[in-house]
């Protein structure tokens, strides 16, 4: 796919339009799945402009993961009240999806050109979590991530499911707020069971907003 | 073709476990009707004889996989997905993810017996407990459960943790927050 009708010219268009084609095919296909012909043909220029500029696939590629990681870190806006919006990659699926196709590929090292987002969530939490062990506080945020982006992936799996609760009008948006709740009980090193009953008391007694 | 009618079942069957297979290692659009066929052992031409078209394929071996997972790993419901074949099991949730991946779940009627059954559970080991709280826990178990394969290698790397040296304690924390989230539904979840 082309933006326009004519094809990208000069060496700043060729190497834009071959990094952006390699962040779109990254959510739609495994990295080894992507051929320098392939991503030639969807930036809409000459198959040798790929070696000429960059040497090879590798490299288109592994930027193309750099500018989706960082659209998306750069992306993470602060809602009404100040703070991040906790499943804010719901409105990132190609970085989602890229990160899974890579993973499930065995590739998952090629994702890790720079990982602005998990720094992010790492120094936000560090900051809360002061004085406590900072192992703890990075697996904790992991498994925190692990929820967000599963939330994100699996949204098609699991939305319709969540609906089907019958009676309860407010249901879906009751459900999804405990499932925040969850998220912040993770990356806090709070019971995740406690939160998942709605009891917010251990957040205010952790001093962290809730 | 001659077909034998008594053949159809298991050789359907036989070709939807290979698919689920070969689709838990690779994204479903890459698999061959011929790969297929030979996986399974069974003539490549009743791939296209029981399945019309790709999207029927990967919807058949969707609910396959529901109730084999239901079967072996609930014991037909009976208990939750033991947490050891959480993280071991490939199979399992390779697949899964790789159909949500390329759009086997868009369908919003598709009925989910495994979610089902947890909620089942829930309602047991709960009795007359809060059905947002049950919902919600089940659901967050759910994502975890088919989040962890996929990506935990890549937060794990990106947080500058080493799976090696450091997997047996990133397991343990993981484990206690699937057994928290079950114990507040009443469920004992086996390792």
């Amino acid at each position: 796919m082309t933006t326009s009708g004519s094809s990208p010219r000069g060496a700043d268009e060729v190497r834009e339009a071959l990094v952006a084609a390699a962040a779109r095919l990254l959510g739609h296909s495994a990295p080894e799945r992507i051929s320098g012909r392939r991503l030639a043909e969807e930036a809409g220029v000459n198959y040798g402009l790929v070696h000429h500029y960059f040497g090879g696939k590798e490299a288109v590629l592994r930027e193309g993961f750099s500018r989706l990681t960082e659209s998306y870190a750069a992306g993470e806006e602060l809602d009404t009240s100040g703070r991040v919006e906790p499943f804010s990659l719901l409105r990132w699926p190609g970085f989602v999806r890229a990160v899974a196709y890579a993973s499930l590929s065995g590739e998952a090292d090629r994702t890790h050109v720079t990982h602005p987002a998990l720094d992010a969530a790492v120094e936000q939490t560090l900051e809360m979590r002061a004085g406590e062990d900072e192992t703890d506080i990075r697996v904790d945020v992991g498994i925190a991530t692990v929820f967000h982006l599963a939330r994100c992936l699996f949204a098609t799996t699991m939305d319709p499911w969540i609906a089907r609760g019958g009676e309860a009008p407010d249901l879906v948006e009751e459900v999804e707020e405990r499932l925040v709740l969850i998220l912040r009980s993770l990356s806090l090193g709070l019971d995740p069971g406690t939160a998942a009953r709605g009891d917010r008391e251990p957040f205010r007694r952790s001093s962290v907003p809730d | 073709m001659d077909l034998d009618p008594d053949d159809e079942p298991s050789s359907r069957t036989a070709l939807l476990d290979a698919a689920i297979r070969l689709m838990s290692d690779r994204a479903p659009s890459t698999v061959t009707g011929r790969e297929l066929a030979e996986e399974a052992g069974v003539n490549y031409g009743l791939v296209h004889y029981y399945f019309e078209s790709s999207g029927d394929l990967l919807s058949a071996a969707r609910d396959r996989h529901g109730s084999r997972l239901l079967a072996d790993s609930m014991a037909g419901g009976t208990r939750p997905i033991p947490l050891d074949q959480v993280v071991s099991d490939r199979e399992i949730f390779g697949f899964a993810a790789h159909v949500a991946l390329e759009g086997g779940d868009d369908d919003a009627d598709v009925s989910r017996p495994v979610f089902d059954a947890m909620l089942r559970l829930a309602a047991e080991g709960d009795p007359g407990g809060d059905p947002v709280h049950h919902r919600a826990t089940v659901a967050a178990i759910v994502l975890l459960q088919l989040g962890w394969p996929v990506f935990v290698e890549h937060n794990a790397t990106g947080l500058g943790l080493d799976l090696q040296e450091d997997g047996e304690m990133i397991r343990e924390r993981f484990f206690t927050v699937l057994e928290s989230l079950y114990r507040s539904i009443g469920v004992e979840a086996e390792r």
